[in-house]
């Protein structure tokens, strides 16, 4: 009951809101969504407390659901101690943004419709993390997908709110596409979709082989690298990360609920949940850590050039879940989902507050028309440092618990993969620090580079934005120090049996004897990080841009994210658009509403040109037509008889 | 000695039959004036009668000497005509009344066409089976041209009567070369005799053959498709809104219970047919609705495209099949009442009803209310999921498959896709083009029904299991 | 003298011609559209023709019993199609079957 009701008051205030939100009105569907949605997370602490710290965890059945033949599956909740603490995370998160937004949103006509979309996409979330088979997991996770889908897009009148909409639309269906394969793989070779009959079975598929298209695979390797290619659309790992820095065009509570706390790192406690499959896959889990620590790099390096504000806070959640993953990936699941616990909060306090100081600057968002502001808004100041410390890894602050944890567990796998994603995972500490303090310097410090307009009406942002941040703030300095023990600690008795970690695989054990200076080296690479930004951004303004004059190729090369949306655009639109042009030259001009040339759809209007034309409205024709069916079915039937 | 036939498993035919004079007769002592009273008083009779169906559903009797049957698929698909038709009613009011069509005998006629159906889904014999039909056919005729001063509505009722007649006629002959070659009309003998003929007599193929054209043509299936978008375009509205709504599912309930009772036992030999039929009508309903401007044609393609679904299922010819069937129809039924609320609500603020499909132009801004509803049908219609189209499809496509039809299902998914393209394109016409003139707001009966059909259509899927169960055990009447 | 008696196959081919007849009437006449009432006519005439000469053949009333009431609802349907006609008519001005194409596409 408990858990049932945290998981739909947020629909049922999703639905209140969609609904009737013309008669409720703008303060009525404040109320009814935030009020349900603080319900669940207010739930969720007692849910917290006999779950995860009394250890009762339990599997409530609430009713048959899908039944076709072999496939069965009921919708229950599997509440244990992984889903208790993603039940504190996204409802807490989630309540947050749900007040900021009254704030934030305040002058927006459409507000039914947002607070109805937010709430609806908790549900889906928390459908996502309670899930008990693969098909309602799925739907939780096609869910959070359309939901992200209309919030990114909710100002559907701006193009490039559109474009982004359909960009991460489409590059989800890819990994999704990986996901729904990986499910049906599932229930091929297992002849069932609950976790518990499939986690019961996977030891005995060990080095079993499955046939595809005359290639023999291992079973359970093909299995969780289609189920990974879905958790790296979902979080943006490279490759499939090309969506969420341009998801930014979202509202920001929006990108700080969806984008950081909460949807991406779906992929990251998928692959927790799914752990006693992924332990038995060896090849999966190098990939899985390959790919995280790349991640990590890459979107590092990106982050150190882009001059938009939220785009460098959304380059720094795509590195930190790079960080997760190969946590992940050398067993550390604890570690992954711990670092995702405290993430959620320092990575929703630094949106909001962007989202706040993007409200101080009357909308505007890029860093190099700010600066100069932290006495007239110090309250978001203040909050920025607090996440700003949290995500460098200074200590006492959360993030650094969690991401020394992870990196002494890579260090600790004592494996070549593991080694890369602990350098990779180094340097990438370092460079964190560095765009994190050049963001604060280029917004707070130095000259105001803001019109004069604009800098008229700077101000701080109403209580109703700032209170929530106060809240998150809260987490960012204690979720660390507080949890860090009972998540990762010597005693390994928390999880129970949510996380599987097969007894060969002891990076986490290892990490706690890990040498000083392990431990030391992330805090050093951060100090350093922060004084080359104070350095560069402070105390030598003018070096910047000198250091990008004299690496032009390399600073071209980051601040074009790589050039991965180049790279797609050849490899995918303009082939595909080059193929399209040669099998259909001459449809070319056929364009369908201007959405661009495209071969196939001329052909089909082409078709149903013709088809249209069949009917040409004379009763004689539509008889003879008849008449001709009739022919076909008796001459079918002779030719029956006749075999 | 001729003994009377026990009357209650007709007890909802009866009370049909008797209110349905009670009302032509008030209608013709009160006048124009009352045909709000009638509607209304119809759609009261039509609510009774669901209360009589279902609360006694769980028979399974044969009688008036085997040709009338009572049994739990039976109760399924009378559920749902009787819904449609009570709902189309609902929805007809504010059309009739603004159109100054207001006439009794409209609602009089939803209700004799409603008990043709009735007696369709109930038939056990082809006797009972062509005057259930013809009594449905003979109301919709005159339904169709029941604007008699439009050239249009007219016409409709003109070509749907040809078309119509021509249908009756083939189906009529193959019923006769069935009952010649089997010696009985009755469908439980025509089944004995066929498995007890050792060789199949070509007479019967041959009468097989004119029923499944006849019965194609009912359910509107490719090639027999041909009269649906003149007709659907040129009836009035609410008429074209009860066309798609309670008459198909009548008429494939009706088309599953002649293949899979009397003919059961040589599927083998039909399957293909039907299955062709799907196909073609699954591929013709994508494609033809493309080009279409007009909304009532193109509500008219994706009906047909949704019998081919529909169809699906009785092709996979299991019980499976027949749920799969079942339950696509009560999804069918719920999304495209929503759908036509919407279109029926397409009405200037001159008072003029508007229906092409440019006329929804940002209806976003304008009907915010409305347009979020047809988005949720437009999106189920395309099968999105979570919504309940999707599921509809789902049932179908498992049975399929699982009947080994591979490629009836592959043709579906692809049919799917093109499909998805024309429904996509209203949600986009009314999301992202520039506001047309705003609509009058619509009546609050039309509203009601809008807002719980598209309430049944976005949370369908929290609860699908009771409706599934449900056609289970529908589904399994037909297979002893 | 022995009695005459005609086969079955003679009635059904009969049955059958009347039938062709009918169908062929629907579909290649483009003048009249009452030609096409009575195509349908002819339509049922074949199949009351089936039925009879069945029921005589297989000695079983059902048969005749279907073609009573095939010939009543049959002339419903007349009726029903006259009327509908009336009004089209009343519209139009015309009957011929190639004007009743208002709508197509």
């Amino acid at each position: 009951m408990l858990y049932g009701l945290i998981v739909f008051l947020p629909l049922i205030g999703a639905i209140l809101a969609g609904l009737f939100g013309r008669w409720l009105g703008d303060r009525g569907s404040h109320i009814v969504t935030c009020g349900l949605v603080t319900a669940s997370a207010l739930l969720s602490v007692p849910a917290f407390w006999f779950v995860a710290i009394q250890g009762n965890t339990q599997i409530v059945e609430l009713f048959p659901w899908i039944i076709s033949g072999e496939l069965e599956a009921s919708w229950a909740l599997r509440v244990d101690q992984l889903t208790a603490v993603m039940l504190v995370v996204v409802t807490s998160v989630s309540a947050v943004v749900h007040w900021y937004s009254i704030g934030y949103m305040h002058d927006d006509p459409h507000q039914p419709r947002f607070f109805a979309y937010l709430s609806l996409f908790t549900f889906a979330m928390l459908a996502l993390v309670t899930a008990d088979n693969f098909i309602q997991m799925f739907f939780g996770w096609e869910g959070v997908g359309l939901c992200s889908y209309l919030l990114i897009g909710f100002w559907y009148h701006k193009p490039s709110a559109n474009a982004a909409a359909i960009k991460a639309f489409i590059v989800n269906r890819v990994g999704d596409f990986g996901f729904a394969l990986g499910i049906c793989a599932v229930f091929f070779v297992f002849q069932s979709v609950e976790f518990d009959a499939v986690f019961e079975a996977v030891p005995r598929f060990v080095d079993t082989e499955i046939e595809f298209l005359g290639t023999h695979l291992d079973t359970l390797t093909v299995i969780t690298i289609l189920l990974f290619i879905g958790a790296m659309g979902k979080s943006a790992q490279i490759g499939l990360h090309t969506w969420l820095p341009d998801a930014m065009e979202g509202p920001t509570p929006v990108s700080a609920l969806i984008h950081a706390a909460t949807m991406v790192t779906a992929g990251v406690f998928m692959v927790a949940r799914l752990s006693p499959m992924f332990e038995y896959a060896e090849f999966t889990l190098m990939l899985v850590t390959i790919v995280g620590a790349l991640t990590a790099i890459m979107a590092a390096t990106i982050g150190l050039v882009q001059n938009d504000i939220k785009r460098v806070i959304a380059y720094s959640t795509c590195s930190q879940l790079g960080y997760m993953f190969f946590a992940c990936g050398v067993s550390a699941y604890q570690a992954g989902v711990f670092h995702l616990f405290t993430h959620a909060f320092f990575k929703a306090l630094l949106f909001l507050g962007a989202g706040s100081v993007i409200h101080a600057f009357s909308g505007e968002q890029d860093m190099r028309r700010m600066g100069g502001v932290w006495r007239m808004i110090p309250m978001t100041y203040a909050l920025m440092w607090i996440g700003s410390l949290a995500l460098g890894g200074i200590p006492l602050f959360a993030g650094f618990y969690s991401k020394d944890i992870v990196l002494e567990a890579a260090w600790g796998a004592h494996s070549g993969v593991g080694q890369l994603a602990f350098v990779l995972g180094i340097m990438a500490a370092g460079l964190t620090a560095f765009y994190s303090w050049r963001l604060l310097f280029m917004t707070f410090h130095g000259h105001s580079r803001a019109s004069h307009e604009v800098l008229h009406h700077v101000h701080e942002s109403p209580p109703v934005m700032i209170v929530p941040l106060l809240f998150l703030a809260a987490g960012a300095v204690f979720a660390g120090m507080l949890f860090a023990p009972l998540f990762v600690g010597d005693n390994h008795g928390f999880w129970g049996d949510s996380i599987f970690v097969l007894a060969s695989h002891t990076a986490l054990e290892e990490a706690h004897h890990a040498p000083l200076w392990v431990k030391l080296l992330p805090l050093v690479v951060a100090v350093t990080g922060i004084g080359t930004a104070y350095w560069m951004y402070i105390a030598r303004p003018e070096l910047p841009a000198r250091l990008a004059e004299q690496h032009r190729e390399l600073y071209r090369f980051f601040l074009n994210k790589w050039y991965w949306d180049e790279l797609y655009d050849i490899l995918f639109v303009r082939s595909a658009r080059a193929i399209g042009t040669f099998f259909w030259k001459k449809g070319d001009e056929a364009t369908i509403d201007g959405y661009g040339p495209n071969g196939v759809a001329s052909r089909v209007l082409d078709i149903a040109r013709r088809a249209a034309r069949l009917q040409t409205g004379y009763v004689y024709h539509y008889a003879f037509v008849m008449l001709i069916g009739v022919v076909a079915f008796v001459t079918w039937y002779l030719f029956i008889v006749g075999m | 000695m001729i003994e009377f036939p026990d009357i209650s498993p007709a007890i909802t035919e009866l009370w049909l039959a008797i209110a349905a004079m009670a009302l032509l007769l008030i209608g013709v002592v009160r006048g124009d004036r009352a045909t709000r009273m009638v509607v209304w008083l119809s759609v009261g009779v039509l609510a009774v009668a669901i209360w009589l169906v279902w609360s006694d559903a769980d028979t399974s009797v044969v009688t008036f000497s085997g040709l009338f049957v009572a049994d739990r698929f039976a109760a399924f698909a009378k559920v749902l005509v009787l819904l449609g038709s009570a709902l189309a009613l609902v929805l007809s009011l504010e059309f009739l009344e603004r159109e100054r069509l207001e006439r009794p005998e409209f609602p009089v006629l939803v209700v004799l066409a409603t008990l043709g159906m009735m007696i369709m889904i109930a038939a056990n014999d082809l006797l009972s089976l062509y005057v259930g039909l013809e009594l449905q056919s003979l109301s919709l005729y005159v339904l169709a041209a029941f604007n008699r001063d439009s050239e249009k509505s007219t016409e409709s009722g003109l070509k749907y009567f040809v078309l119509g007649a021509l249908a009756s006629g083939i189906l009529l002959y193959g019923a006769t070369l069935v009952y010649g070659f089997t010696g009985s009309t009755s469908f439980t003998g025509i089944a004995g005799a066929l498995a007890a003929q050792e060789e199949r007599s070509i007479g019967v193929l041959f009468g097989l053959a004119f029923v499944t054209a006849g019965l194609a043509f009912k359910v509107a299936a490719v090639p027999f498709h041909m009269w649906t978008p003149d007709v659907y375009e040129g009836a009035p509205t609410p008429v074209t809104a009860f066309f798609s709504l309670a008459p198909k599912v009548a008429a494939l309930a009706l088309f599953m219970r002649v293949m899979l009772g009397p003919f059961g036992g040589i599927a083998d030999d039909w399957v293909g047919i039907i299955g062709l039929l799907a196909a073609t009508s699954m591929v013709l309903g994508a494609f033809a609705a493309i080009g279409q401007t007009n909304i009532k044609r193109l509500m008219a393609y994706s009906s047909i495209g949704h019998v081919g679904y529909a169809l699906m299922g009785l092709a996979a010819h299991s019980p499976g099949g027949v749920r799969g069937t079942l339950v696509y129809l009560t999804i069918y039924l719920a999304m495209n009442l929503g759908a036509w609320g919407v279109i029926l609500s397409m009405r200037r603020t001159d008072g003029k009803l508007v229906e092409n499909v440019e006329d929804l132009a940002g209806m976003a801004r304008t009907r915010p209310f409305l347009a979020a509803a047809m988005a949720i049908f437009m999106f189920s219609l395309a099968g999105v999921p979570p919504l309940a189209g999707f599921f509809g499809k789902f049932y179908v496509f498992f049975a399929a498959v699982d009947a080994g039809l591979y490629l009836l299902a592959v043709i579906g998914v692809l049919a799917t896709v093109v499909g998805s393209y024309y429904y996509l394109r209203i949600v986009k016409v009314m999301y992202f083009d520039e506001p047309a003139p705003a609509f009058l707001q619509p009546a609050g009966a039309t509203i009601a029904v809008i807002a719980v059909t598209a309430i049944f259509t976005l949370l369908f899927f929290l609860f699908p299991a009771p409706f599934v169960a449900e056609a289970h055990l529908a589904s399994l009447a037909l297979f002893p | 003298m022995a009695p005459l008696t005609i086969p079955l196959g003679h009635f059904l081919s009969v049955a059958a011609i009347l039938f062709t007849l009918g169908v062929l009437g629907i579909f290649l006449n483009r003048k009249n559209v009452i030609v096409i009432l009575m195509s349908v006519e002819l339509m049922l005439l074949a199949v009351n023709l089936n039925l009879v000469a069945f029921s005589a053949h297989l000695g079983d009333m059902v048969g005749q019993v279907f073609a009573m009431f095939v010939l009543t609802v049959a002339a419903a349907e007349a009726a029903i199609g006259l009327a509908i006609l009336v009004v089209y008519f009343r519209n139009r001005g015309t009957v011929a079957v190639e004007d009743i194409s208002l709508m197509k596409g």
